[in-house]
């Protein structure tokens, strides 16, 4: 709760700032405010409560996950030094909108009642609407917004139509209420309502997280962004949605299980296949990125699919490393795309040797998103393919490591583009600010990687 | 009298929603939308919720409405010069949208969502009274957060909207 009033009065300072005449003040104030609600969130941990009339509960699980994000805006906002660099007129607006979505993620992941998972989702989802569309002058980044604005809101529809039955059904937004409905048995009368309800509202989240078959937007929206939001909605919006997807699914329609489950694992499947199948056939990395997020939302759904102890801690460590290399890949596509004009895999070429540094975070990001062992990757499929069997979808599991086998053919044709290519061009400039970054994001993936047991009990 | 008044709404609602999709021309599809959104807000009135029957001709019929025409004036789309589409792409809309139809039909004809009781019945629930009660009582956090929801739409639409250097006047 504090860290939700925290973030909303930081990011209206953070407007402020953007009246001084120096826009050098306000990534080390934003990354200190960051920093203080980082802290000030985990006042809550062991010790559940709720918030106005059962609207909100911070637990474990909502402290965890809101961490989780906090972490990666601050993660992702160190290499949006060339904004800062060209003198862009709306850094401080960029800031500010980005720290207010964050509170639209955090109302997800602690929802106690369905309209505060809708108006989450849709503070979330304007501000991505924005922020794809942020570099006004070039036609990609307009197709993007207009195709994501005119997508994602027919996806809040179907959602709002969703929950609009459920009320209708059930007549309570309280998630609690709803879960003792759905698992009444004798009130039979208005089940097929309630069924119809959970379907659309399926077919809603599913399309917010880019699961197939709703995920025909995300190649064009991830590759028009500019990429410093392509990493946020990759990372944190995917986090938010997942998070909020698994309480909707244990905690919200528990006793429908039955009639959810069958579909759920059709859209697990379809995701993993659709996302690590496209992502080989592209030739631009950006791209590629962009349905490896459909496949990682596909192996994420694995953990939806088995409730068990291990599926929560599963999730939190699957955000947490993926969040941490793709970040750091998406970094370096920024600071190499920002010089060289393009986003090919061509345009890596022989990075091993004009740029060792960013060739190796690249590497150590592409292998943990190959779930190469000893980086962090490796556990984060491990632990999510441990709680399917623990479940008994073993054939599940047979397909995903298919599906991840796949994804190390396209995975490392970036590594190979690297060093085993001549050179294209000129060393890429890099600040010291980002190349920190960078190879703290390479060592926290090798820490995931060699001591997964550090974040693996928390929830 | 008031089932008749009910099937009359009914009737015209669904009438003037399907005349919104299957006009050609846009300005007819918004004049439609402007009926659809009165005959819903009979059916408020006859569900005894007379605020929201008012707010929804202030706010719809009213502001955004409006705000459609001037859209589609200003982008000058009155013409009738609709893209044309393939029959494929016609073909698996209609597919899609009949088994969604089919799926709602099926499952809530078995619906049983009960009847009106009379005894039971509260008079003033739709009054702003007691709507006011609900919103800034129970519903106070979502009412205060939508505010983060509209800062968030503001600082956005002034931020793609400015004018920045070097951009061409129009």
């Amino acid at each position: 709760m504090t860290s939700i009033i925290l973030l909303s009065v930081f990011g209206i300072i953070n407007l402020f700032l953007g009246f001084l005449k120096s826009n050098k003040i306000l990534l080390p104030a934003v990354i200190i405010f960051l920093a203080i609600v980082f802290g000030v969130n985990f006042l809550d941990w062991n010790n559940p409560q709720s918030h106005f009339n059962n609207m909100l509960t911070i637990d474990n699980f909502a402290v965890a996950f809101s961490a989780v994000m906090v972490l990666s805006l601050a993660l992702i906002l160190p290499f949006s030094r060339s904004y800062i660099n060209s003198g862009n007129p709306h850094l401080a607006e960029f800031y500010s909108i980005l720290m207010f979505s964050l509170v639209g993620a955090i109302m997800m992941v602690s929802y106690e009642n369905i309209i505060m998972l809708f108006l989450g989702i849709e503070i979330l989802s304007i501000a991505m609407y924005v922020m794809a569309g942020s570099h006004k002058k070039e036609l990609r980044s307009n197709e993007a917004a207009l195709k994501y604005l005119l997508m994602g809101s027919f996806a809040t529809g179907i959602l709002l139509f969703g929950f609009a039955l459920i009320y209708g059904a059930s007549g309570s937004f309280n998630i609690a209420e709803i879960a003792s409905f759905s698992s009444n048995t004798t009130a039979t009368d208005l089940l097929p309502m309630m069924e119809i309800g959970v379907l659309l509202v399926l077919v809603g989240i599913c399309f917010k997280i880019g699961a197939a078959p709703f995920h025909f937007w995300t190649p064009d929206v991830y590759e028009g962004t500019p990429t410093l939001f392509t990493t946020y909605m990759s990372t944190v919006v995917k986090t938010a949605g997942i998070a909020a997807f698994y309480k909707l699914v244990w905690a919200v329609f528990p006793g429908l299980n039955e009639f959810w489950y069958p579909t759920l694992v059709a859209i697990t499947v379809l995701t993993l296949v659709i996302g690590n199948i496209g992502a080989a056939i592209q030739t631009s990395f950006k791209r590629m990125m962009a349905y490896s997020s459909i496949a990682h939302a596909g192996y994420l759904l694995i953990a939806l699919t088995s409730f068990n102890d291990y599926s929560e801690n599963a999730v939190l460590f699957y955000a947490l490393s993926y969040t941490v290399a793709t970040v750091a890949a998406f970094g370096v596509l920024k600071l190499v795309s920002d010089q060289r004009e393009g986003e090919t895999y061509e345009m890596f070429n022989g990075l091993g040797r004009t740029n060792p540094l960013l060739a190796f975070a690249m590497t150590v990001a592409m292998c943990s998103l190959a779930s190469i062992p000893l980086t962090g990757g490796f556990f984060a499929k491990f632990f999510i393919f441990g709680s399917a069997i623990e479940a008994g979808a073993v054939w599940l599991v047979v397909v995903a490591i298919l599906m991840s086998a796949v994804s190390i053919y396209y995975y490392f044709r970036v590594v190979m583009a690297m060093y085993m290519k001549e050179p294209v061009g000129e060393k890429v400039a890099v600040d010291g600010f980002a190349a920190f970054m960078l190879i703290f994001l390479s060592i926290f993936t090798f820490i995931m990687g060699i001591f997964p047991g550090w974040f693996n009990n928390w929830l | 009298m008031i089932q008749n008044v009910f099937y009359f709404l009914c009737f015209l609602t669904l009438i003037s929603g399907s005349m919104v999709v299957f006009s050609r021309n846009p300005v007819y599809s918004v004049l439609f939308l402007i009926l659809t959104f009165f005959s819903i807000s009979g059916h408020y009135i006859l569900l005894n919720a007379q605020f929201l029957a008012a707010v929804n001709i202030i706010v719809y019929a009213g502001a955004i409405m409006v705000l459609f025409l001037f859209v589609i004036m200003f982008l000058n789309l009155n013409k009738e010069n609709e893209t044309h589409k393939s029959n494929l792409s016609k073909f698996a809309a209609v597919i899609a949208g009949g088994i969604l139809l089919v799926i709602m039909v099926a499952a809530l004809k078995d619906v049983d969502a009960g009847t009106y009781k009379a005894e039971g019945f509260d008079s003033q629930i739709g009054m702003v009274q007691n709507l006011g009660m609900v919103l800034f009582k129970n519903y106070l956090l979502p009412f205060e957060l939508a505010s983060v929801l509209f800062l968030v739409a503001m600082a956005g639409a002034v931020m793609l909207g400015k004018k920045e250097t070097g951009e061409r006047h129009f």
